[in-house]
């Protein structure tokens, strides 16, 4: 049983620039992946070669089996794709628009009223069924190209940030439509919204520059993260003497030390530890045989930070070990930029990380 | 075939959706109207032959007009990204749309079969003649269409695409004045074969001559061919 989406050291270029890196990694049956990456990173362009509308420069993309570059007719049968701007026909109704792409689907005639109202009612679209599509507003244009890529029902469906311009109610449908959908089919979800990953992926892939950073279920990237792990202490003590004393912890590697905010006798500690149980305790011993010890937590890393974990690991001037870098990596900040698009406002999640500004912000901070 | 049928609708439902079929209707209506009463009032003969003449000229200006949006709207709008992953061959995307063209050419064609009534009521005109004029018509309207695809093809940009194929089909309207600067016969007459209005000049005085034909045949079997491979190419 061949796998749903399988890349083998996939390579794009477009002149001299490469855009993906010997990117390889499979999609099975019955699992939704997360796709991650800032902008720029090659999230659109991986996309766009699973789905065929272009081709790898070397390596092999298959879907269900057929090889995208071979056998790219029966491949494009098995795939629904919504593209980042949803590919739409202004000035047909939604209803001409979904029966003509039924059509080239290949959805048998008498079966495609059916078809239509079964994507319709899932996407939600039945009050715009028969409205021009230049009518409609973002969230629906979103909505009718989900139901354009959910027509046929394909083996496999990439969706490149789907739930962007919906409004909350509609994220929790169209996650939901997207969840059920992946429990039987692969599907593919580039996205910006980090808890939609935690939500409803099995796996997430991170990549940047265009080279697979990690590609495992959330709590496996957790663990593997977890190395250095946060430990955050308040305490009251002179700071020198916490500080060695700290230091002196087996397991403790870096720690920095500050008043806290508001009291001045009470030090505010964070410290680097390695990622193994016990280490927080032996703190605990240490610090309060001493002096007081008010507070002390262990940061579990989430998936904002793992993200930035990965990212900020292969800024574009050194490349992860292990990967050599065949070419000069691609610097982004030289390429043709978007300019950062506009986060959806999501007062259910208000502390969605923006990806895009952390990113930033971290290489303004490291071109310094 | 079932999918280029389905593009085939997709395009002539846009092209009716929007003003853009009418519109062009309407003009060549109004143009070939202008032009046939002109000159039948001018000759006081019951023929077709100047008004034909006029007819291909105001065609080389109308085709852009609906060839234009062919491929430079899909880029526009991001639809390509639809139509090239979709289980669509680029020629079955090519000819789809090319169908669908024609079928505004032959309903601007079919419009102008107006002009017959009066011609046959108070007139006697040579109705194989007037066939083998409206055959070459549609040759001609067929071959620039092509032409005019494959520039859309070529740039996102519509009045780039209209303007580059308004400027080849000039080139191939007007080809033959060039024979007189040419010492060489093979240059002669390789600029006499590829002439659009030489062809439709014989089309008009009722010869169909299977050479312009076959150019005609030939310029769109080329165009659509680079349009095809043009698509798989850009992947």
């Amino acid at each position: 049983m061949p796998s749903a989406i399988a890349l083998e050291s996939v390579w794009k270029r477009y002149g001299s620039r490469t855009i993906i890196h010997d990117l390889s990694f499979t999609v099975e049956k019955g699992e939704i992946v997360g796709f991650l990456g800032p902008n720029g990173a090659g999230k659109t362009t991986t996309m766009r070669m699973i789905a065929g509308f272009t081709t790898a420069t070397s390596g092999q993309v298959t879907v269900a089996g057929y090889d995208m570059t071979t056998q790219n007719a029966e491949a494009a049968r098995q795939i629904g794709y919504l593209p980042e701007r949803p590919p739409l026909y202004d000035t047909l109704d939604v209803s001409a628009y979904l029966r003509f792409v039924a059509r080239v689907k290949g959805v048998p005639r008498p079966a495609i009223p059916t078809e239509l109202e079964r994507v319709t009612t899932a996407c939600g679209l039945e009050a715009v069924f028969r409205r021009e599509i230049y009518k409609l507003s973002k969230g629906y244009r979103q909505r009718v190209g989900l139901a354009q890529a959910l027509l046929g029902t394909p083996a496999v469906l990439l969706l490149d940030e789907p739930t962007i311009g919906l409004d909350p109610g509609q994220i929790q449908e169209t996650r939901e439509v997207i969840r059920s959908f992946g429990e039987v089919h692969a599907v593919l979800l580039s996205t910006h919204i980090l808890p939609e990953v935690t939500l409803i992926c099995r796996r997430v892939a991170i990549i940047n520059h265009g080279r697979l950073l990690a590609i495992d279920s959330p709590s496996g990237l957790q663990r593997a993260v977890e190395q250095t792990n946060r430990v955050a202490l308040q305490v009251t003590a002179p700071a020198q003497a916490l500080r060695e004393e700290l230091l002196s912890v087996d397991g403790v590697r870096a720690l920095e030390v500050r008043s806290a905010p508001g009291d001045d006798s009470v030090l505010s500690v964070e410290c680097l530890v390695d990622a193994r149980d016990g280490v927080e305790a032996a703190i605990a011993r240490a610090v309060a045989n001493r002096w007081d010890l008010h507070r002390l937590e262990r940061h579990q890393p989430t998936l904002e930070n793992i993200f930035l974990h990965y990212v900020s690991e292969t800024s574009p001037s050194e490349p992860p070990p292990g990967m050599a870098p065949a070419e000069p990596a691609l610097d982004c900040r030289r390429g043709p930029r978007r300019p950062p698009p506009s986060l959806p406002q999501d007062p259910a999640a208000p502390a969605e990380p923006a990806l895009e500004q952390g990113v930033d912000s971290r290489e303004r901070r490291g071109a310094k | 075939m079932s999918g280029m049928l389905a593009v085939c609708q997709k395009e002539l439902s846009t092209y009716f959706r929007s003003p853009i079929a009418y519109f062009v209707i309407a003009v060549f209506m109004v143009g070939t109207g202008y032009f046939f009463t002109y000159n039948i009032f001018l000759t006081g003969n019951a023929t077709m032959a100047e008004t034909f003449l006029n007819m291909g000229i105001l065609l080389l200006l109308v085709i852009p007009a609906v060839s234009m949006r062919l491929f430079s709207g899909e880029y526009g709008a991001g639809t390509m990204e639809l139509l090239l992953t979709l289980p669509l061959k680029p020629w079955q995307v090519v000819l789809g749309k090319y169908l669908g063209a024609v079928a505004i050419l032959l309903l601007m064609t079919a419009a102008t079969l107006i002009d017959l009534v009066p011609l046959y009521l108070f007139g006697n005109p040579e109705t194989t003649t007037i066939l083998s004029g409206y055959i070459g018509f549609v040759l001609l309207g067929m071959a620039c269409l092509a032409v005019g695809q494959f520039f859309s093809a070529l740039t996102q940009n519509q009045i780039v695409a209209a303007l580059l194929t308004v400027s080849v089909l000039l080139g191939f309207w007007f080809v033959h004045n060039l024979q007189s600067f040419q010492t060489s016969y093979a240059l002669r007459g390789l600029f006499r074969h590829l002439s659009f209005s030489l062809h439709f000049g014989a089309f008009i005085q009722g010869l169909v001559r299977s050479e312009a034909v076959m150019l005609y045949l030939v310029v769109c079997a080329i165009a659509l061919t680079l349009n095809a491979s043009y698509l798989q190419w850009r992947r």
